[in-house]
């Protein structure tokens, strides 16, 4: 189809006033200074409510006594779509399985969480929290005392009222 | 086994619907099995014998007043077997049922997980939840000695270990004490399985995780490995084996079936003995030389400026150095290669000791004095052994040498740095680095065994294929093809593309070879020709 180009033609200078208009404008802008039920949220002074679902950069659950709760299973690099989880598995001097590395690439994550849903024993979790920025790049990658240091709040992947979704 | 001699009977049954024609003699399991139908089993190992005391191969034979244990019913002629049936089903899930009443389920921190058959059987065929609520009794871990740990709670007490330890080993060095729900597997007072040349087997053939490696404690999980089918390098009995690789790196080798070589097992002796396919000290590109030093350079230009070299150091006599870690292809190309430029003595060092350690249920699987996979392809294609038995010395005919060095790869690490400097020409072709290599005019990285596909021939002369795991590092190519590359120069013939060409043109070197192809090999191998000898010669 042939372009078309609609002329407008300019009105001729003193017969048309702007200050109708200017003023319709200013009106608005000041009854939204009044109006209570205002959408404007005022980030970062008053912090974001997140949804208790909200999938986030990663927490590791720890033991009570500090030790972090993960069994170096490997499944969550299995499940992990994003390949973005290097694990390496050993035994500590009580005779228990822990992982000597454990490193998430935040940058290659797509925060799909069935890491959290993959675990066995509850140790990684994607968290309610992104303010994840940094002068690096290279401290987007989270090794396994970061990851043990968060300390936001790990997501529910369900609603435990309404497990099933019904 | 039925004599050759006699003809086999055969009886026909009929096994969920399918008719199967088997051997008198072959067991319902073993029928199911050829018909590709694998009915759950543990204590029934083809290795071994059947004790029959694992309760979950049973299936309904019509006319039986009740299920039977296929493991240990042998087929009639005419029989008709059910194992899908109500009845099979509901006794396999009642069967699973007891077994998981103790097992623990930590299944994420064991290693077996992933290769359990407890597992697998359980996922197929078992009960969704378990209905026990008492407590299970626990036993802890227990070291065995030797590369063995023992997980007591995850035993399915199929006994595979002990009738392994007492029929295959003969060495019965593991029992069940106690009685019921307590029994357990266990070593005598401190007696370990230290020492048992053969005791690694028992982790292959344990189907839950209660014997675990050592060595593989922890390394990696089951199925992020991947399986290579190759051949045991670390003697010349040539043991089939799988190289279990993750992240371009060797964490494991398991025996692969082979009736004729090495049945089920390995030996402790080889299953140990990889750590050498991970080396990192790798010769990564070709060096040659440039004036006073040398300079890492890409394969055309290396291949160029040494036949350059070979013209213009022209006639003069040739030695070589083999390895009898080489497979048939890359030795035969190195015969290729001297008798391209005229020919000349081959001799290879390889290590060897005075004790083999036969395995006594079935002796033809050895530890064999001969340390290397491949002393006898070397021996076919006319080359000799020298030096001591710790593949050292023996190259002390070579001071002065002012001809053409071939060294392919053995490191020389016994050698001076000044070795083969009198030569004219001295070409290394090596996977690692060393001290003696250096001053070589040309040195060329070359594939080890588990980064290349080719042959090894054992002891008894059986040619046995084995397959690339490994990615080489660098520029490594497989060494069969750089020499053939080079003799195919100087004759002016074809390269040989593919490491099975390769073998062929093997064939025209020697008898042995003649007329044996890929394709015969298989995955099991193949006898070599014994040369006839002419009458009157």
């Amino acid at each position: 189809m042939a372009a078309t180009v609609k002329v407008m033609r300019r009105p001729a200078a003193g017969t048309t006033s702007y200050l109708r208009s200017a003023i319709k404008g200013m009106g608005l802008t000041f009854k939204h200074m009044i109006n209570p039920d205002k959408a404007t949220h005022q980030y970062p002074e008053e912090p974001v409510e997140l949804s208790p679902r909200w999938r986030g950069t990663h927490v590791m659950e720890v033991h009570a006594d500090g030790r972090p709760k993960c069994v170096a299973c490997g499944l969550c690099p299995t499940v992990c779509p994003a390949n973005c989880i290097r694990l390496v598995g050993g035994e500590d001097d009580q005779g228990n399985r822990y992982p000597i590395v454990y490193e998430i690439d935040e940058f290659r994550c797509i925060f799909c969480g069935m890491c959290q849903e993959v675990c066995p024993v509850e140790a990684i979790h994607v968290g309610q929290h992104f303010e994840n920025a940094e002068y690096t790049r290279e401290r987007f990658v989270y090794d396994l005392d970061r990851l043990m240091e968060q300390d936001h709040e790990s997501t529910l992947l369900w609603d435990p009222s309404d497990p099933r979704s019904e | 086994m039925a004599d050759s001699g006699t003809k086999t009977e055969r009886v026909t049954l009929t096994i969920d619907g399918r008719e199967v024609s088997v051997e008198k003699g072959t067991t319902i399991l073993e029928a199911a099995e050829a018909l590709g139908n694998r009915i759950p089993h543990y204590c029934y190992h083809p290795g071994l014998s059947a004790p029959a005391q694992c309760r979950l191969c049973l299936v309904e034979v019509e006319g039986a007043p009740k299920l039977q244990a296929s493991c240990i019913t042998t087929a009639q002629d005419g029989q008709v077997v059910h194992t899908q049936s109500d009845d099979a089903l509901r006794q396999r899930k009642g069967v699973l049922e007891f077994y998981l009443a103790n097992h623990p389920l930590d299944c994420p921190i064991c290693d077996q997980s992933g290769e359990c058959k407890l597992q697998d059987y359980v996922f197929a065929e078992g009960r969704k939840h378990g209905r026990n609520r008492e407590p299970k009794r626990v036993f802890g871990r227990d070291d065995f000695g030797g590369d063995i740990l023992f997980y007591g709670d995850r035993c399915v007490m199929c006994t595979r270990c002990v009738r392994f330890m007492n029929e295959a080993a003969q060495d019965p060095l593991l029992t069940v004490v106690e009685r019921g729900n307590r029994s357990v597997i266990d070593t005598f007072f401190d007696e370990g399985l230290e020492g048992s040349p053969y005791a690694g087997n028992i982790v292959d053939i344990c189907p839950v995780g209660a014997l675990v490696s050592k060595d593989f404690l922890h390394k990696a999980r089951a199925w992020d490995l991947d399986h290579t089918p190759s051949i045991c390098p670390n003697c010349s009995q040539g043991c089939n084996i799988d190289l279990h690789t993750r992240d371009n790196r060797v964490h494991r080798l398991k025996p692969r079936p082979n009736l004729d070589v090495n049945q089920y097992w390995m030996c402790d002796y080889g299953r140990h003995r990889y750590d050498w396919m991970n080396r990192t000290d790798r010769l990564e590109a070709p060096m040659i030389e440039r004036e006073d030093s040398r300079v890492a350079t890409g394969w055309a230009e290396a291949l160029e400026a040494l036949t350059a070299r070979l013209e213009e150091v022209g006639d003069r006599p040739v030695r070589a150095i083999a390895s009898p870690f080489s497979s048939n292809e890359e030795l035969a190309a190195l015969r290729l290669l001297v008798n391209a430029l005229g020919g000349g003595e081959i001799h290879f060092r390889s290590p060897r000791t005075d004790e083999e350690i036969p395995l006594p249920s079935f002796p033809k699987l050895t530890r064999r004095k001969d340390l290397a996979p491949n002393v006898k392809g070397a021996e076919f294609l006319g080359m000799a052994r020298v030096g001591d038995d710790d593949a050292t010395g023996g190259l002390e005919g070579l001071e002065g040498f002012d001809g053409i060095l071939l060294v392919v790869g053995d490191a020389l690490p016994d050698c001076a740095p000044d070795f083969g400097s009198d030569a004219a020409l001295h070409i290394h072709l090596g996977s690692y680095t060393s001290r003696a290599t250096e001053a070589a005019h040309f040195r060329l990285p070359i594939a080890t065994h588990a980064e290349q596909e080719g042959t090894f021939t054992n002891f008894e002369g059986r040619v046995q294929r084995f397959w690339p795991g490994l990615e080489a590092p660098g520029a490594a190519r497989p060494g069969w093809l750089v020499l053939a590359a080079l003799a195919a120069h100087l004759e002016g013939t074809a390269v040989p593309q593919r490491a099975e060409e390769m073998f062929l043109k093997a064939g025209e070197l020697t008898p042995h070879f003649q007329g044996i192809t890929y394709q015969d090999l298989g995955t099991r191998g193949a006898l070599a020709n014994e040369p006839v000898a002419l009458p009157g010669a």
